[in-house]
């Protein structure tokens, strides 16, 4: 469930039954193969691109219900992967879903634990790759974690219908290898528009109304301890490896597409194929519907490989191209261990002609593939044809490159209009303009923004909830104390104990500011502990600052986000107080896009009943602005804009505020808190006033008017 | 047609790109036609830059039989049909990625700017050059359409995707036919007068059926009256090329003083009449706004302008019945009070803050509600002082500083108009209020040492001065530390010059 979008249409979606047409987005898809395969439990951490993956299921508790199904929001994604411990001794079908590579990385811990015993029922990870494109992560790819750990790795084409038929054979992929299946899933793969067939819903064996009488006898071998530790290293190799090889190749999960060019051939991650398609459609190796001319080995499963497969698809060609994001290339050393072993001579092209960085879009794969058909001797396909696709390539490439002499401003993601979170960062460049520079440490959230213009601050980010416990070894170390920074989001998902905890432990002396918003606004305003309303509409009713009180943290504020003054006086009294320890400022303040979307129901209601409703909004006189725009380097919302001079006197533009604000009252407190300029005024707006208003303002026009010389 | 149809749509993260994509996407589905769209929305949909790509296969299912397109995920460099965007800026970017092109590209995009913050925060002028980006819209692309979305989006109270949706519908180029769009936006039930009113707005522009309408520029100071002897002197003194400009700044200071001070205005001008056009200029522009500097007087001035409530009454919106109440945001400290204390007060005044810390940084934060009768007549007041102006502290400080900086430029004028006009510009990075105003005011000062009176005492030559004057300037308004002028400075600086500072 997310404050930010309601999935009530999509759950209609998900009750699709046999035979009828699936249409929406690729993580919903998902989500509606999951009850198709008759999962029993579905769990997660918000995260892009998962985070509608949860958000629809708990918006469907109606659904979930009828079916049996158990949904749980994990407190992290730690939390997550170990619920998958349910499948170790029960035949029961698990699935969850997290942003990865960093949700796969907290939950490292969990997943290791989850599939050195392994499972009897069949346990799914959805992995949001956050990589490429659109990405807000550090970029790694997730393969390493499933080939550490024996788990096996799907990665399925990206359309809809390929995607749900992978959903559901990993759960029997899963079952037959007793291990534990990541999905990965692209940025694009999650959001792609698409329709499949769907299927009717399966209500688990076991579920939530239909119980199990009595618990998992006890078997030691289901542990993750020593002795037995050793002999499931074994199982890993000797029986769950070669089951998985035998279930993939009987059942096709890989896909061959044979062409009528024998001497080359392509393998290529299921999750490529479709660019592929069409850089090879472009080149005249291939058609619009996917017939193509050089043969294409799919796979689908990335993790494990089945040599058999690999060696009777290179066997007899020339060479083979092996596309593959990241490094090390894991894949194409694989191949070429395995022709190795089979003592098979077809050369392997992969990262000699592809780059070893970044994602494989059409102008990475173009490239890629006429270096391989260079490499090859122009050997494939149509030379004349390759060589005009090529050039049309390069020149449409040239063009743009050529288009502007300069470098276009860019333009980051920011702050929302009326954030509560800005106003605390005006504060930290006021207070700095002050006391001089401070180490800050940053952190995962919405917050990070402020590493962007205007307020470039931040030293370091270290992981979600990670900023106090970055700072650690800093504070030591620094003559004033350093500055974390923290989102409530953050703070539940280990900051408490990662960074509260530790310092309180070893006596540290700096400063944390926590953003109180009430959800993890980044991902979409999921609710957390501290959020006003949970699942279902009631409250968790957990408080950080009642945490923070019964760990004893000797020196805590609660300061209004928008009160910048306020924030500058504690800021100050935080960094320069003799009192030694932890001093812990929470920033208190609504998640605007929340806000606005609450304050637009109720004054809606409001009015349908002839209620007062007040609109305040920010506007600026353009003939007392000067154009210095001092105001937009404290505050950078992006309400507060510029607009030509209306003076034909000045040529620098003016501070402008668009119709877009919401009346946050941040401009009045910086020019207040900044001494700015006289610029700024608040017009409040009030909807259906009462006679009083009415009178009062009738007076007051009259009056003005008068004084003004005019008629009233 | 052969191959799919490919839109490319650039957004700003929350302006219903994703909407936008959902109705293509449904009309497409209602067409019977393979669609699919993606969209990286992560957290660019916090305002940040993003983009939504859809590829329709133009023949219906029943038509494809057995035969299933492959669709791609993403746009590839020159295989876009159809870019739509909402804002001129992300036009260009996704021209310089490549995703606009001659051979195949129709451009769909608003002429609007929506700055990015990169631009916004600039001291001077940070805009990007639309002009450029207009030039390269042009070049790039197949054919354009290219007209203001929000303005548009304004006048139908619909979304700006909705305009955008109507461009892309009326564009000619998607095998769907206009009315689906319709039904769809019907079907949605949401806005569907608004957005329909908006829809129709973007087709028409597509269809290049949008009347064009002229703005008229505004004349702040129009109920100005001049008096025939003002005007005359204006017409019979100086060239007609300047009418305009003087004609504006004789208003202006009118409104600010008086008639007499419109008068001291030409007077100071008048050296400058006969001379190189540009210095005339660039004189006339820059004087009328020192001459006009923005005092607590002024400011109050232009707090009670009749009209003024008007003007943020139709800002908010507000419909008959709805009261409006405006709150000022003012913090006068020991600098304000000065503005209006007769001079040798004043110095009083200065000289005990000068020696107390308490008293030098005392201000007071009050907001102010000017809607009020008491709040107005406050303003009035302070406005009303106008009369009393020429005797205050501000007014001496501001004219001394003028006749300086006049007194620079008339002698550099004897020695090259180029070197005078340089100076003359300096007269920008005087603005603002407060701490502002005295960077403003500093910066002038540093480079008034380093360059100008070192190129008027003949010590730097003409052309390097000039050169060296229009760095500076420019750098003094690339970062608030002062950073950029310093380095400025430093470069231009005799080498001497450094030795002294180095030694310092």
């Amino acid at each position: 469930m997310s404050a930010e979008r309601s999935f009530r249409k999509e759950v209609e979606s998900l009750r699709l039954g046999d035979g009828e047409i699936f249409h929406g987005e690729g993580i919903l898809a998902v989500t509606k193969a999951l009850l198709q395969s008759g999962v029993a439990y579905v769990g997660g951490y918000q995260g892009a691109p998962v985070s509608h993956l949860l958000d629809v299921l708990l918006d469907s508790e109606e659904l979930m219900d009828e079916m049996g199904v158990h949904v749980e929001t994990g407190a992290n994604e730690a939390a997550a992967a170990a619920m998958l411990g349910a499948s170790i001794n029960y035949p029961l079908r698990g699935a969850v879903g997290w942003k990865s590579i960093v949700g796969t990385n907290v939950a490292a811990d969990a997943l290791s634990n989850l599939a050195s015993p392994g499972v009897v029922g069949g346990a799914l990870i959805i992995s949001g790759e956050d990589y490429g494109e659109g990405a807000s992560i550090i970029q790694e790819r997730t393969l390493s974690m499933a080939m550490k750990s024996s788990m096996w790795m799907v990665d399925p084409r990206p359309n809809l219908t390929t995607i749900v038929d992978t959903v559901e054979k990993s759960f029997e992929l899963s079952e037959v290898s007793n291990t534990p299946i990541i999905m990965q899933l692209r940025i694009r793969a999650c959001h792609v528009q698409g329709r499949f067939v769907a299927k009717d819903n399966r209500k688990p064996p076991i579920n939530t109304r239909e119980r199990k009488k009595d618990p998992a006898p006890f078997e030691y071998a289901r542990l993750a301890h020593p002795p037995v530790t050793f002999i499931q290293e074994k199982l890993k190799v000797e029986q769950r490896l070669p089951a998985a090889q035998k279930y993939i190749r009987e059942k096709g999960l890989n896909e061959i597409f044979d062409g009528d060019i024998s001497r080359h051939g392509i393998i290529v991650p299921g999750g490529l194929y479709n660019t592929l398609i069409r850089r090879l459609a472009r080149l005249g190796l291939a058609d619009d519907f996917g017939n193509t001319r050089i043969p294409l080995l799919v796979l689908n499963v990335i993790h494990p490989l089945v040599p058999d497969q690999i060696t009777d698809f290179c066997a007899g060609r020339d060479a083979v191209l092996v596309m593959e994001e990241g490094n090390p290339e894991y894949l194409e050393h694989q191949i070429n261990g395995i022709l190795r072993k089979a003592d098979i001579q077809t050369r392997v092209h992969g990262k000699d002609v592809m780059p070893m960085a970044g994602e494989y879009n059409a102008t990475v794969m173009h490239k890629g593939l006429m270096g391989f058909i260079e490499a090859e001797g122009l050997g494939i396909g149509d030379p004349a044809s390759i060589r005009e696709e090529d050039q049309r390539f390069s020149a449409a490439l040239d063009g743009a490159a050529d288009a502007f002499p300069a470098p276009l401003p860019p333009r980051p993601p920011q702050f929302c209009t009326g954030c509560p979170e800005r106003p605390v960062f005006s504060a930290l460049k006021l207070i700095q303009a002050e006391v001089g520079k401070v180490h800050i440490a940053a952190d995962i959230g919405c917050h990070a923004f402020a590493t962007f213009e205007p307020f470039s601050m931040g030293n370091s980010i270290l992981g979600y909830g990670m900023s106090l416990a970055s700072a650690a070894a800093v504070a030591p170390f620094q003559d004033k104390r350093s500055i974390s920074i923290m989102g409530d989001g953050g703070f539940w998902h280990n900051g408490l104990t990662t960074g509260v905890i530790g310092t309180m432990l070893n006596e540290g002396d700096s400063v944390l500011v926590i953003m109180q918003n009430g959800f993890t606004s980044a991902t979409g305003q999921q609710f957390i502990p501290s959020s006003e309303k949970g699942r279902g509409g009631r409250k968790p009713g957990m408080s950080i600052e009642k945490t923070l009180q019964s760990l004893g943290v000797p020196w805590l504020r609660k300061v209004r986000t928008y009160s910048v003054s306020e924030m500058v006086d504690t800021l100050r009294e935080a960094l320069t107080t003799p009192e030694k320890g932890l001093k812990v400022i929470i920033a208190d303040g609504e998640c605007q896009l929340a806000r606005q979307r609450r304050l637009r129901g109720e004054h809606a209601e409001k009015l349908k009943q002839g209620g007062r409703v007040e609109l305040p909004r920010f506007g600026i006189d353009d003939e007392v602005c000067t154009g210095d725009h001092s105001c937009i380097r404290l505050s950078g919302c992006p309400s507060l804009t510029i607009k030509p001079n209306p003076d034909p006197l000045r040529s620098d533009p003016v501070a402008n505020v668009n119709n877009n604000c919401v009346g946050c009252g941040l401009c009045g407190e910086v020019s207040h808190a900044a001494t700015l300029c006289p610029s700024f005024y608040r017009a409040e707006r009030v909807r259906n006033p009462g006679i009083v208003d009415r009178a009062v303002a009738g007076l007051r026009n009259g009056v003005i008017n008068l004084l003004q010389g005019r008629a009233a | 047609m052969t191959g799919s149809v490919n839109l490319l749509v650039a957004a700003l993260g929350g302006e219903g790109g994703g909407v936008l994509t959902s109705w293509v996407v449904n009309a497409a589905r209602d067409s019977d036609m393979p669609v699919q769209a993606t969209s990286i929305p992560g957290v660019a949909q916090r305002t940040g830059a993003t983009t939504y790509y859809i590829e329709i296969w133009p023949e219906t299912w029943a038509e494809l039989g057995d035969r299933q397109p492959v669709l791609a995920l993403s746009p590839a460099v020159g295989e876009v049909d159809i870019f739509a965007s909402s804002e001129l800026l992300e036009a260009g970017r996704q021209i310089q990625a490549g995703y606009v092109s001659p051979d195949r590209t129709l451009l769909i995009s608003s002429t609007n700017r929506v700055y990015a913050t990169a631009e916004k925060m600039q001291m001077g002028d940070g805009r990007s050059d639309d002009k450029k980006l207009v030039q390269a819209a042009g070049d790039r692309s197949q054919t354009q359409v290219l007209f203001d979305m929000e303005d548009a989006a304004r006048e139908s109270g619909a979304h700006v995707s909705a305009v955008l949706l109507g461009a892309i519908a009326g564009c000619g180029r998607l095998p769907i036919d206009a009315e689906k769009f319709r039904e769809g936006i019907r079907a949605e039930g949401k806005a569907v007068e608004a957005n329909l009113a908006g829809f129709e707005a973007g087709l028409k522009a597509a269809r290049g059926e949008m009347a064009v309408r002229e703005t008229q520029p505004h004349e702040r100071y129009s109920g100005v009256t001049v008096s025939s002897q003002i005007a005359a002197r204006v017409r019979d003194s100086f060239p007609n090329g300047i009418s305009g400009t003087l004609d504006h700044a004789v208003r202006r200071l009118i409104d600010f003083q008086d008639a007499a001070y419109a008068g001291l205005y030409l007077d100071r001008l008048g050296e400058f009449a006969d001379g190189d056009a540009r210095l005339l200029q660039a004189v006339a522009r820059h004087l009328a706004v020192r001459m006009s500097f923005e005092d607590v007087i002024r400011v109050a001035q232009a707090k009670t302008r009749p009209g003024r409530l008007d003007r943020i009454r139709a800002e908010t919106g507000a419909n008959v019945g709805d009261t409006v109440v405006v709150t000022e945001f003012l913090k006068p400290g020991i600098a304000e009070f000065c503005d209006v204390l007769p001079d040798r007060i004043a110095r009083l005044v200065l000289a005990r803050a000068a020696k107390s810390e308490a008293l030098r940084n005392w201000q007071k934060g009050m907001e102010l509600n000017s809607s009020s009768i008491t709040g107005h007549l406050k303003l009035r007041m302070l406005a009303g002082l106008r009369r009393w102006r020429r005797g205050t502290w501000r007014f001496r400080r501001e004219q001394e500083s003028i006749d300086a900086w006049l007194g620079m430029i008339s002698d550099a004028k004897a020695l090259s108009d180029d070197l005078a006009i340089e100076i003359a510009e300096c007269a920008r990075l005087i603005k603002g209020y407060s701490d502002t105003h005295s960077r403003g005011t500093s910066n002038f000062h540093r480079i008034e040492e380093a360059l100008i009176r070192p190129a008027l005492a003949g010590e730097i030559a003409i052309d390097e001065a000039v050169r060296g004057i229009a760095a500076a300037r420019e750098a003094a308004l690339a970062d608030p530390d002062g950073n950029a002028l310093s380095q400025s400075l430093a470069e231009e600086v005799r080498p001497e010059e450094l030795q002294k500072e180095a030694a310092e």
